[in-house]
């Protein structure tokens, strides 16, 4: 559905996407994933046409140019900064992007009564955006996005600066959006986002692709190990029958079936008065990848 | 279409919201309208500005009395009489009065002293009034003109004043015998002519294309020059088009800085329909500030409206003209404050230049030469022009062409700009 060759975009000396290639498939969830200008907003700007790329092309359902009007329509973006008319009420933000894409009438309406809802916002609809919380103006951001009720969304980290609970709230809808086989675009640089969310994720850094592969895929391939941490009773009679680091009570072991050997230890004998398992995730994913995590 | 206006209409609902741009676009020019109309205007008719001076009249004749009537009919001046020379002359110096005039013994016997070699005025004049000085001879000398041809018009008079210069051309033993020979032919025939000639006809004659036509025309222009409002109104509506041109190059660039640009863009519409509606929303609020304004001109201030149709012409130029000029203005930076920085910047130079600020008559030669070059002068040609000059259209044309010319040329390079640097 989403195609991109092989796209490369400098700014001035800056390299901020460096062959790039991915494709999308329709009705799925695509995180991009990566840290702090990896690239991921220019990238986003490629894949819709806003930004022409120095070389490489964008194929939307097969069809070379995303600034063609027919395709323009299929698309709804949620741009990273907080794209909305300041001085506009909620309600009049959404009508009037729903305007901009052919909408009117009865249908206008209704789609702009379904955002306001998408965005939570039913009470505050008549007041002015400059009046919002930061929470309040990323959904709306969002729901703009959504009027027009398109097949393809692009959602740059719709999540950041949102308090827990208009995250949780912003997530299940999303969640719903998924169900409704909508194909979505969704960058952050939040791991358990996209571990949550998406069907396969691209891990950016340096306007390069890491890896590509769905979160299970991804952490088999370069997550490493489970680690299991635990703290005794009291040391171990044997202490070279485990098979792990010993220091003292404290006990550390690195396995691929980290159930098993807890229940194996137990079995073994040994007491336990705090015990973790660490599983892998993609922030070991990218530790692994880059050496750097992913936030610091 | 739909869309543009669509685009337009939010522009402009956007405008009436922000209030700092409401300020500039609105209230602004209505009070530096009203306010430099009122202070420099009054009643309008300059007669708070004329200059007041004072006259002695020491030759008390028909002449003498003539002449300072003719004097206090002027309006651009007040004059008031005195017996007293040196207590008037006074009064000049200590800055009271402008100027004194002495109107000497034999004023009216010599004409003004317009066929004797001494000079029968005396005018003394505040120093530091010396932008004065030349058009109070003017004045004087206008004076003096007319109230001898008025006598002149009077043929007995005027054969009168012949036969006594005839005498004392005579008598007069220090002019050299050719001289005299040919001023006593000139004045013998003038005597033969004003002696044989129908006195109605002559009468005729004197008065230039009946009833005085020139000195009609001339008075005219003096006292129905342009009220203090027909100027100070223009200059303030330039401020509310340079108020909508600003307001709305600033909006140019915090929707690209903002991300609603990057919304519109993904939308099904062109840029180009994006940027018209951007133009069109400018447009309208550019107009709506000229109409505004104008209504309160010629409804409440009752300022003259020459050409109408013209007027139309120059409101629509105007508007184009900053229209285009918003669009280039809007992509001199690419932060909110740079537009708005440096694009204050332009307008303010634009506007001191053209006369938004002193009007082009005041200025300074080179500046006034310069004036020519600003756009806000243009709109200022062409908006008095249609109202109280009563320009033909073949006259609003220059500042109209020039309006319209420089305010596509800009919006196309504004558009060109933004295109290439947004991509
Ligand atoms: N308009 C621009 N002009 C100059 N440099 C730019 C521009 N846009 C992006 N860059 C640079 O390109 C690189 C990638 O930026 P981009 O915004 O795509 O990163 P990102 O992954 O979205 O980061 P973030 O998580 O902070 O949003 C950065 O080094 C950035 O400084
Ligand atoms: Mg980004």
């Amino acid at each position: 559905m989403i195609e991109a060759k092989d796209l490369r975009k400098t700014f001035g000396t800056t390299v901020a996407v460096d062959g790039l290639s991915l494709t999308i498939e329709p009705g799925e969830v695509f995180g991009l994933l990566g840290p702090n200008g990896a690239g991921k907003t220019t990238t986003i700007h490629m894949l819709i046409g806003a930004l022409s790329p120095d070389s490489g092309d964008v194929l939307i359902d097969g069809k070379a140019d995303p600034t063609r009007a027919d395709v323009r329509k299929k698309l709804g973006i949620a741009p990273q900064s907080i794209s909305l008319y300041d001085e506009l009420t909620a309600e009049e933000n959404l009508r009037f992007f729903g305007k901009m894409n052919d909408l009117s009438g009865g249908l206008l309406k209704e789609r702009t009564a379904w955002a306001i809802e998408f965005a939570g916002l039913a009470e505050r609809r008549r007041s002015r955006v400059k009046t919002f919380s930061g929470g309040m103006k990323r959904r709306l951001n969002l729901a703009c996005a959504l009027v027009h009720d398109p097949p393809i969304i692009l959602m740059d980290e719709p999540t950041a600066g949102v308090d827990p609970q208009s995250r949780n709230h912003i997530f299940e809808r999303i969640e719903a959006l998924k169900n409704d086989g909508r194909t979505i675009v969704y960058t952050t640089h939040y791991m358990e986002e996209a571990q949550r969310l998406c069907d396969r994720v691209a891990i950016m850094d340096r306007g390069r692709i890491l890896a590509l592969d769905t979160v299970a895929g991804l952490i088999a391939a370069h997550g490493g190990q489970s680690v299991i941490e635990a703290e005794l009773d009291r040391p171990p009679d044997d202490a070279d029958a485990i098979d792990g680091v010993l220091d003292g009570t404290s006990l550390r072991v690195e396995t691929d079936r980290p159930l098993e050997r807890v229940a194996a230890l137990a079995e073994a004998g040994l007491s336990f008065r705090t015990l973790q398992v660490h599983q892998p995730d993609l922030e070991t994913v990218f530790l692994s990848l880059t050496g750097r995590r992913l936030r610091d | 279409m739909g869309k543009v206006f669509t685009l337009a209409l939010k522009d402009l609902t956007l405008l009436r919201r922000d209030l700092f741009a409401m300020f500039w676009v609105v209230a602004f020019p209505l009070v530096f309208g009203l306010f430099f109309g009122a202070i420099f205007g009054g009643a309008g008719d300059g007669a708070r500005s004329a200059m007041p001076i004072v006259i002695v009249d020491q030759d008390q004749t028909d002449g003498s009395t003539a002449f300072i009537d003719r004097l206090d009919a002027s309006t651009a001046i007040n004059v008031e009489p005195s017996d007293d020379p040196e207590a008037s002359r006074d009064l000049v110096r200590r800055g009271k009065r402008v100027a004194c005039i002495v109107v000497r013994d034999g004023f009216g016997k010599s004409f003004g002293g317009m066929f004797g070699g001494e000079s029968l005025l005396e005018i003394t004049i505040d120093p530091s009034r010396g932008a004065e000085q030349g058009m109070l001879q003017g004045l004087l000398q206008e004076a003096m003109y007319r109230s001898v041809i008025d006598r002149f018009r009077d043929s007995t008079v005027a054969r009168e004043s012949s036969q006594s210069s005839i005498d004392s051309i005579r008598a007069d033993e220090g002019i050299d015998p050719i001289q005299k020979a040919i001023l006593l032919t000139f004045m013998g025939s003038l005597d033969t002519f004003l002696g044989t000639i129908d006195p109605a006809m002559y009468e005729d004659a004197m008065t230039f294309d009946g009833g005085g036509g020139i000195e009609t025309v001339e008075v005219e222009t003096e006292s129905r020059g342009p009220t203090s409002f027909e100027i100070s109104f223009p200059q303030a509506m330039m401020w509310g088009v340079i108020g909508c041109a600003a307001a709305f190059a600033i909006s140019i660039v915090q929707e690209r800085t903002g991300g609603t640009f990057l919304r519109l863009r993904v939308s099904p519409i062109s840029r180009a329909q994006i940027l018209a509606g951007k133009g069109l929303a400018c447009f309208l609020a550019i107009t709506g500030v000229l109409v505004g304004m104008l209504l309160v001109e010629t409804l409440i201030l009752g300022v003259r409206l020459g050409n109408p149709a013209g007027l139309v012409l120059a409101v629509v130029c105007t508007g184009v003209c900053f229209v285009g000029i918003m669009m280039l203005v809007s992509v001199i930076g690419k932060t909110e404050q740079a537009v708005a920085g440096a694009g204050w910047a332009a307008f303010l130079v634009m506007a001191m230049l053209g006369g938004g600020m002193v009007p082009v008559f005041f200025m300074p030669r080179w500046m006034y030469m310069l004036s020519h070059a600003s756009p806000v002068q243009w709109g200022i040609t062409a908006i008095q022009g249609a109202t109280w000059r009563g320009y033909s259209f073949t006259e609003l044309l220059p500042s109209c062409g020039l309006l319209v010319g420089v305010g596509i040329a800009c919006y196309v390079i504004g558009v060109r700009v933004l295109a290439i640097t947004d991509r």
